[in-house]
């Protein structure tokens, strides 16, 4: 009976305040969407991170015909400066921080390259000779690439010692910025999210108090009392986050998972169901910023 | 069932209080009005029964409980035991008459049947058979405020209070009231009810407890409300045939609650 009693309640205070249930609905929406954007971008990275990290290596590229760095000062490197970098690769000093690897002539290089770039007329002008060879090494630990560009970078023959962690490090700096200003722009909403809900809770508690006001006289407790004035502004929130939800989803279904990841077939884009996990945080939060500045808006606008 | 042991009041520090050391017992099943000028303490003293104040010194005392210590959660069940009466009805516009009494049993969670075998029982208590489901607006003042005692009584309170709850309305239809307040205190529920109304304290000749700024002057049982004390305000319109000289000087409280005046004329 209560239960049905404070349901019709909530059912009247919500049609009575509809424009400003509509307004706390769209805003918690939008400022919600912010934050499910910045969690699907860390997603993202670590997607990216997880996928790339087991494939990047450490490249030591081998001195070519031009090339100006301090250890070609004999040109391009020789069979003997190669000999001995694979020596020093198997010594234990550096083996230990290595899993395996390979050597990339210029000839597989070029090969690579084709396959890289078979789409692009770049592939037309370059020659094998155009391209270093290269030890590509795995790393069992790839914080530890410090050692290896220490190592290699002053040996003979050598041109240049890359981490192509580095690269993508570049990306993901970029990706975190934009989830930065997401975060940053779902703070501001949010507290406009806030302000917007204690306002609309005080003008519900303002348009009832005849009914409050008796319901005091006759002994109704306080939840009975407050629960319907908490309840409309977290089922608000609560359909603001199931809007938000609904568009972090269709983003990764229809933009990541249709579009992008046909523009770029190498990129591993997450998944429509990866972004269900931000789903019940989205709710969750959006549900305990209601009730708080409910609570908080009745226990100064609502004597009980 | 109500007790009052040098109860004080102070609203604001710079006025004299509204209770001045107010001792007072009424009964269980008596039937007591509350008599005084506007801002003699009458609504204050209802008010700390209700616990909606809490008093500056003194014990209140209602069924044996002193209110100081009921915590704050267990209001609403003090609440319950006392029923609550106003001048100006405070029904619920959009609710017709049984809605109206039934909502006081809604939110303290009593079940559907209970609700629909009590309402139209208490209805027919005040005098209302056969109009359940009239609107408010449809209904006379004296009606709208048997509506008001219906709800008040209809959880079957200890105790009423009723805060001139004939102000609003004519002699003939205040007389109405009473009769249905007579009742409800023969059912065994202790009234206390505040008026300005000298004729219906004249007719009824029960308890009078007269207050002036705060102070218990006057607590007689089967009294008058004697007119020594020149009263103004709605009691004044309707006796003003004897012509009684309005004094000022004895009513400093008066003006000070202008809204109440002035809803009475």
């Amino acid at each position: 009976m209560r239960l049905a009693f404070i349901l019709s309640e909530i059912g009247s205070g919500l049609r009575r305040n509809l424009s400003m249930v509509v307004s706390v609905i769209l805003v918690t929406f939008v400022s919600l969407t912010f934050v499910g954007a910045a969690g699907m971008l860390q997603l993202q990275i670590n997607q990216m991170k997880g996928y790339w990290y087991d494939k990047v290596q450490v490249a030591i590229f081998l001195c070519g015909e031009g090339s100006t760095a301090a250890g070609c000062a004999t040109g391009s490197a020789t069979p003997e400066q190669q000999e001995n970098l694979r020596t020093l690769l198997e010594s234990p000093a550096v083996a230990q921080y290595i899993n395996d690897f390979q050597f990339e002539s210029k000839d597989d290089a070029y090969k690579h390259f084709k396959e890289q770039f078979s789409n692009s007329p770049i592939v037309d002008s370059v020659t094998p000779d155009q391209l270093p060879a290269s030890f590509r090494i795995n790393m069992k630990d790839p914080e530890k690439y410090q050692i290896i560009s220490e190592t290699f970078s002053s040996q003979p023959g050598v041109e240049t010692v890359i981490d192509q962690r580095q690269v993508l490090e570049r990306l993901f700096s970029v990706m975190n910025a934009a989830s930065l200003v997401a975060v940053i722009i779902a703070g501001v909403m949010i507290v406009c999210a806030i302000l917007l809900i204690a306002t609309t809770i005080r003008l519900s508690a303002f348009s009832r108090r005849r009914e409050t006001g008796i319901m005091r006289l006759v002994g109704a407790s306080k939840i009975v009392i407050q629960l319907p004035f908490v309840l409309e502004g977290v089922i608000a929130a609560v359909i603001g986050a199931a809007l938000a939800s609904g568009t972090l989803w269709a983003v990764a279904h229809f933009f990541l998972g249709e579009y992008m990841s046909k523009q770029y077939p190498d990129t591993p884009f997450i998944s429509p169901a990866q972004t269900l996990i931000l789903i019940p945080a989205l709710i969750g939060l959006g549900a305990t910023l209601a009730g708080i500045s409910s609570l908080l808006t009745l226990r100064r606008y609502l004597r009980v | 069932m109500i007790r009052f042991e040098n109860v004080t009041k102070v609203y604001d520090q710079t006025t004299r209080p509204a209770l001045d050391s107010v001792n007072l017992e009424i009964d269980r099943g008596e039937f007591a009005f509350l008599v005084g000028a506007s801002g003699s303490g009458k609504s204050t003293f209802l008010r700390l029964v209700l616990k909606e104040d809490r008093a500056t010194s003194g014990a209140v005392y209602v069924a044996g409980q002193n209110v100081a210590n009921i915590s704050s959660w267990r209001v609403p069940r003090l609440r319950r035991g006392i029923g609550v009466v106003f001048q100006d009805f405070r029904l619920l516009p959009q609710k017709n008459v049984f809605a109206n009494v039934a909502f006081a049993m809604q939110v303290i969670g009593k079940s559907r049947s209970i609700i629909r075998d009590t309402v139209p029982e208490v209805l027919k208590t005040v005098g209302l058979e056969g109009k359940e489901h009239r609107m408010p607006h449809e209904l006379s003042g004296g009606e709208q405020q048997r509506v008001a005692i219906a709800r008040a009584v209809v959880n079957r309170p200890g105790i009423l209070l009723a805060d001139e709850p004939t102000g609003n309305l004519d002699p003939t239809t205040s007389m109405g009231i009473m009769g249905v307040l007579d009742k409800i205190n023969q059912n065994g529920t202790t009234v206390v009810m505040a008026t300005h109304d000298d004729d219906i304290v004249n007719e009824m000749r029960k308890r009078v407890v007269e207050l002036r700024n705060g102070v218990v002057i006057r607590d007689e049982a089967r009294a008058l409300y004697t007119s020594m004390i020149p009263v103004v305000g709605q009691s004044r319109r309707l006796k003003d045939a004897s012509g009684r000289p309005d004094n000022p000087e004895e009513d400093p409280g008066d003006g000070s609650f202008p809204s109440q005046t002035g809803e009475a004329l």
